[in-house]
């Protein structure tokens, strides 16, 4: 009777162990704190860091936009909370903003942020209640993004510097 | 009592330790340690090692060192199928995934060595073995290909230059080594390797030990240990 129980405790304990040597090869973490953030998302357990968060919106309100990310991007490791990869890809947006041209590297670094919230908030729309900003979807913030992304005739007319950044 | 004991010790070593070892080669041996931020890198066994794995499956069911007709049978208790299937499957990716370990990354040598690999596993097929030479041969193998790997090649492609790289400089002056690219890893990538071949032939090793007799223990029925007749 207990060669039964250690069999079967054996093949529990040894698939689940395989099925974490899986996983590691799935995710292909490359620090041991990458493989706690992994697991923390698997687990469904993970949250980002409050703290930085609000200090990367101090940074962005205060318009030093890659301070901002990298306090956002230390927040949120994983890349997992669609309200901060909203607020980066922003940032880009902002800094890349010109009145006279967009930075189109930017534009295109905030589309693909924006298409990150956009697919961690697929259940519902993602509305960003912030009275700094002028655009609180994130689908508005893709358009404008890529819009800027886009060239036409609009591009040489010459009162496009009296647009207003959002 | 002691009958008792031994037969417990012996399934926790076939159904817990020797699972668990043969995972545990399956989970480094396609680690390598990035030498510039000295990040994790995990390499997926390529398609290569799968047929070398087989083949040296094939040859462990050949030496005695898995006797697949002690391990599954219509006679057994399902349970203790369905554990020596997983065993079986445990030793088949920690085979792949030693291999994995041994072979360079990419390029020409990985052919190579592979081609190797290949060669001798498949002569091998057709010589006569028993557990104790079959496990003497794989040592043999696996420890020439971990010094070819981690000793020679690394040396050569060492980013501050090794001592064969000053070899190679003097005697291939003139000669492009493009064709031998080779990714270079940290240093504990080969710490790491030894550790895992090691891991994997103790695997093995116990395996011929303790596996082989093990039905017998659980199902009550009579089977001549390999212990007895191979590894003595």
């Amino acid at each position: 009777m207990q060669s039964k129980i250690i069999q079967l405790a054996g093949l529990g304990f040894t698939i689940a162990y395989a099925a974490f040597i899986v996983w590691i090869y799935a995710t292909e973490p490359r620090t041991f704190k990458e493989v706690t953030t992994t697991a923390e998302v698997a687990a469904g357990t993970y949250e980002i860091n409050q703290e930085k968060f609000n200090s990367a919106l101090n940074f962005f309100r205060r318009e030093q936009f890659r301070a901002a990310r990298v306090e956002w991007q230390q927040a949120d490791p994983a890349q997992r909370d669609a309200r901060t990869q909203f607020y980066i890809a922003y940032s880009f947006y902002r800094e890349g903003w010109g009145r006279l041209y967009f930075d189109q590297e930017l534009f295109k670094q905030g589309v693909e942020a924006v298409n990150r919230a956009i697919d961690l908030s697929a259940a519902s729309t993602l509305t960003i209640d912030d009275p700094d900003l002028h655009m609180h979807t994130a689908a508005e913030l893709k358009a404008e993004l890529e819009q800027g992304l886009e060239r036409n005739w609009s591009d040489v007319n010459p009162l496009k510097i009296l647009r207003t950044r959002k | 009592m002691t009958q008792t004991n031994r037969s417990r010790n012996r399934t926790l070593v076939d159904f817990v330790v020797l699972p668990f070892l043969f995972l545990t080669v399956a989970l480094l041996g396609g680690l390598r340690i990035g030498a510039e931020n000295g990040t994790f890198i995990f390499i997926a066994p390529p398609l290569v090692t799968l047929l070398l794995a087989t083949l040296l499956m094939l040859l462990l069911v050949r030496g005695g060192l898995v006797r697949l007709h002690h391990w599954i049978g219509s006679d057994f208790p399902p349970l203790t199928n369905v554990a020596h299937i997983w065993m079986f499957i445990t030793v088949f990716f920690a085979s792949a995934q030693a291999f994995n370990s041994v072979l360079p990354e990419r390029g020409l040598l990985h052919w190579l060595f592979s081609f190797f690999f290949l060669w001798t596993l498949w002569n091998n097929q057709f010589s006569s073995f028993d557990a104790r030479r079959l496990l003497r041969s794989l040592a043999i193998l696996f420890g020439t290909a971990f010094v070819l790997k981690y000793m020679l090649l690394a040396s050569l492609y060492s980013p501050d230059g090794g001592w064969l790289k000053r070899v190679a400089g003097t005697v291939l002056q003139g000669v492009a080594l493009g064709t031998l690219d080779a990714p270079t890893f940290a240093a504990v990538t080969g710490y790491i390797a030894f550790f895992t071949l090691a891991l994997y032939v103790a695997g093995l090793i116990l395996l011929g030990f303790a596996v082989n007799d093990e039905t017998a223990v659980v199902t009550g029925l009579s089977v001549r240990p390999v212990g007895d007749e191979h590894l003595d």
